[in-house]
């Protein structure tokens, strides 16, 4: 088999709104610059290069790791590119992952950025639809969203409540993140009485839209001890998905996710996730998002996630907490989100995060997807 | 660092057409993915996952792959997209399987550039604050390294317009390429300007078409693959954005990847038997020759036509390049040369190098070594 993974240095930048000051190779060389350091390393110590963006019509640039190489030290080096929709952070530091494992390097930055300030989101994300039968009433991935939440409520008798209570979990973690930008608490009737945007989902209900960037260096175990003595190991990670035209796809539960899930627990000895995890993180592009997840993760049996969010069990005090750092409702540079949350996983079971740390955690699982809710990926990590 | 020994267990190809304008990209992946199961024994069942290369912006789509997962046979399977040339979802799949945590692979690269603004495709490429306002693109700087290139010796311009004519004449050959007419010496020269002193066709020709390769480890190679061929070295390198930093008339990414290839394989650029070179005009195809060893600087000229090595039997990236698959089809092409080496003229070839590349002026390179 494949050799051992760690993540042993990590890096963010203070995400928010927009950044003017920097182009997009500025951004991400602060991330870099984070996580050489945090990796006790320079850029010379580096095989091998990933970036992974979001689409590339989200900021404008046309394959965008050739332009920001030089700011990231990838002269005369392997660069590559992967890219995956909103979980594209996860599927590069996947594409890592599989070069150290494969023996073609032993030390990789995985660069994960997103400068959403710099094009039209929803107009992108438009373009996703079929040019023949599915641009002409494309709305985005909202609209999309919209119905996966209703035939939740309709088949589950799952309730705008439940999500509610994910948005305002979130929010208030994200005060505790310093590199969150949105830091204001909110109650379940603010989220309920926000404006609604495709309903059921409301304003509360939707992440921000950021700049920001992340980096990660991943490392074969032999020379982790070079960094740190105390490095994140990634016990198993994986990405699937569906075709998005499948007939028989259910918009109940992630197949993809739940594939996933399977396949990953069973590589990483996972028999009982509720139990074995000690904190979990997730990108939630909408809040009702996350309900869907604990339940294709397994956290909860099929059907229960809203009984799961209103027992406590995932706030930050509960025995299984999901996104202690506040997700994407801090902050949402889609394209670096599975970084951001790789990231705070790692930290977690490394003991030293920024965010609320979760006493004692040693096992964390970390989600991440995108496309038309038909891309997920996850990672198993553990101190 | 080593690499487990990884195979080819089939490759296919679509014919590569300047307009496919019969079919849909998902009818070209289709194609490839259907075909390239046959004779193997092994179904799409058995493939551990899919990695793909194709381009959102040559698409005209956002997350372009998302749309085409169940062409691709993705569907309940790991993917991931490169957005890079297929020769870099090679290495992606190769490194995958050789970490042993998946046992086949397919791996898919396609284009349609027919439906897309392939100078726009580089133009939005180039750093958007120095460089955009002066109209810099990937046609200016082929002509800046044509003109360094040429003024330093290397080649004439009859010289360029003949290597292209024997590239088309070997493309038409091999029925992979659609060819209506094989072009003349004058034909070439008097093909309008493109980025002085290059004419129109001494650039690669952008063409549709799809590649599918399924590789495996050892065990399934030499169980499913009637003659296989191994991946025994790979490498990459970017060189820098700022193409005024960059060496005007060679490709030092192109010799950095190579030489992480060749430190796998154990053996060098002249022991190849067999070359297939990407290239975005004939200068750079002569350029990469030299990077990859089988010339020295200035001579890539005789290698390209009357070398030890046999370069580009398949007519390479001149007459036929499906940007996002062409480095693709060049490993397509070097393992079929090593598997039907009569097809070609060949002896019995062991050793291929191929390549693929990215970006304005060749910014990326990706090299890997086969063998049989």
């Amino acid at each position: 088999m494949g050799r051992e993974v760690a993540i042993v240095g990590v890096g963010q930048t203070h995400h928010s709104r927009r950044r003017t000051d920097v182009s997009q190779a500025g951004l991400v060389r602060e991330a870099v610059d984070r996580a050489l350091a945090d990796a006790k390393l320079t850029i010379d110590d580096i095989d091998s290069v990933v970036v992974a963006t979001g689409p590339v019509l989200f900021a404008a640039v046309n394959q965008p790791e050739k332009w920001v190489a030089d700011a990231i030290g990838a002269s005369l080096k392997p660069l590559v590119r992967i890219t995956s929709g909103g979980g594209t952070g996860l599927a590069g530091a996947l594409g890592g992952y599989h070069q150290i494992s494969g023996g073609f390097a032993d030390r990789v930055l995985v660069v994960a950025y997103d400068k959403l300030s710099e094009g039209q989101l929803q107009y992108s994300i438009s373009t996703l639809y079929d040019p023949f039968w599915g641009r002409n009433f494309a709305v985005g991935i909202m609209g999309f969203s919209a119905a996966y939440w209703r035939a939740r409520m309709d088949e589950l008798g799952h309730t705008e409540e439940a999500a509610a209570m994910v948005s305002v979990k979130n929010r208030k973690n994200a005060i505790s993140n310093p590199y969150a930008h949105m830091k204001k608490e909110v109650t379940v009737e603010d989220v309920l009485n926000s404006r609604p945007l495709a309903w059921p989902i409301k304003l509360l209900d939707v992440p921000p839209i950021s700049d920001g960037a992340a980096a990660v260096v991943l490392s074969s175990e032999d020379k982790a001890a070079e960094s740190t003595t105390n490095p994140a190991f990634i016990r198993a990670m994986g990405y699937y998905c569906e075709a998005d035209n499948a007939p028989a796809r259910s918009l109940l539960q992630s197949e993809p996710l739940a594939l996933a899930a399977r396949r990953l627990y069973r590589a990483a000895g996972i028999t009982n996730p509720r139990r074995q995890f000690d904190v979990v993180e997730v990108q939630e592009p909408y809040s009702c998002f996350e309900l869907n997840y604990y339940e294709s993760m397994g956290l909860c049996a099929p059907g229960e996630a809203a009984e799961l969010v209103a027992s406590g069990a995932t706030q930050v005090d509960g025995d299984i907490p999901v996104n202690p750092s506040g997700g994407c409702m801090g902050a949402n540079p889609i394209g670096a989100v599975g970084l951001i949350r790789l990231i705070e996983g790692a930290t977690q079971v490394m003991g030293r995060s920024e965010s609320i740390q979760i006493k004692g955690a040693k096992t964390a699982l970390v989600q991440s997807g995108g496309g038309w809710a038909n891309l997920r990926g996850l990672a198993v990590l553990s101190a | 660092m080593s690499l487990s020994r990884i195979g080819i267990v089939s490759t296919s190809q679509t014919q590569l057409r300047p307009a496919w304008d019969s079919a849909q990209h998902i009818d070209l992946i289709s194609a490839v993915v259907t075909d390239v199961f046959k004779g193997t024994g092994l179904t799409l069942a058995d493939v551990d996952f899919v990695i793909d290369s194709g381009s959102d912006v040559l698409d005209g789509r956002s997350i372009s792959n998302c749309g085409f997962l169940g062409a691709m046979g993705a569907h309940h399977k790991e993917e991931s997209r490169v957005e890079e040339d297929g020769l870099w979802s090679a290495q992606y799949g190769a490194v995958k399987i050789g970490g042993g945590s998946a046992r086949v692979g397919l791996i898919i690269a396609y284009s349609k550039c027919s439906e897309a603004d392939v100078r726009q495709f580089y133009t939005t490429q180039v750093d958007p604050f120095y460089q955009r306002p002066v109209g810099f693109g990937h046609e200016e700087a082929s002509g800046l390294q044509a003109q360094r290139y040429l003024a330093a010796g290397g080649a004439s311009l009859e010289d360029l317009a003949d290597l292209t004519v024997q590239r088309w004449k070997d493309a038409a050959a091999q029925g992979r390429v659609q060819i209506d007419e094989i072009p003349d010496r004058d034909a070439v020269l008097n093909s309008g300007n493109l980025a002085r002193p290059l004419t129109g066709m001494m650039a690669a020709r952008a063409c549709d078409g799809a590649v599918a390769v399924l590789i495996a480890n050892e065990e399934i190679t030499n169980r499913t693959a009637s003659r296989p061929v191994w991946l025994t070295g790979m490498g990459s390198s970017s060189e820098s954005h700022s193409f005024a930093t960059r060496s005007p008339d060679a490709l030092d990414g192109c010799v950095a990847a190579a030489e992480q290839a060749y430190r796998h394989a154990g053996w060098k650029g002249a022991d190849a038997d067999v070359a297939e070179v990407s290239a975005s005009t004939a200068v750079t195809e002569l350029m990469a020759l030299e990077a990859l060893g089988l010339a020295g600087k200035g001579k890539g000229l005789k290698a390209a036509t009357g070398g030890k090595t046999r370069v580009n039997a398949s007519g390479g990236a001149l007459p036929a390049d499906p940007i996002m698959a062409t480095g693709l089809v060049r490993l397509s092409e070097a393992a079929r040369q090593l598997t039907h080496p009569s097809e070609f003229g060949l002896k019995a070839p062991q050793k291929a190098v191929v390549t693929g590349a990215g970006g304005v002026g060749m910014q990326t390179h990706c090299v890997m070594t086969l063998e049989v």
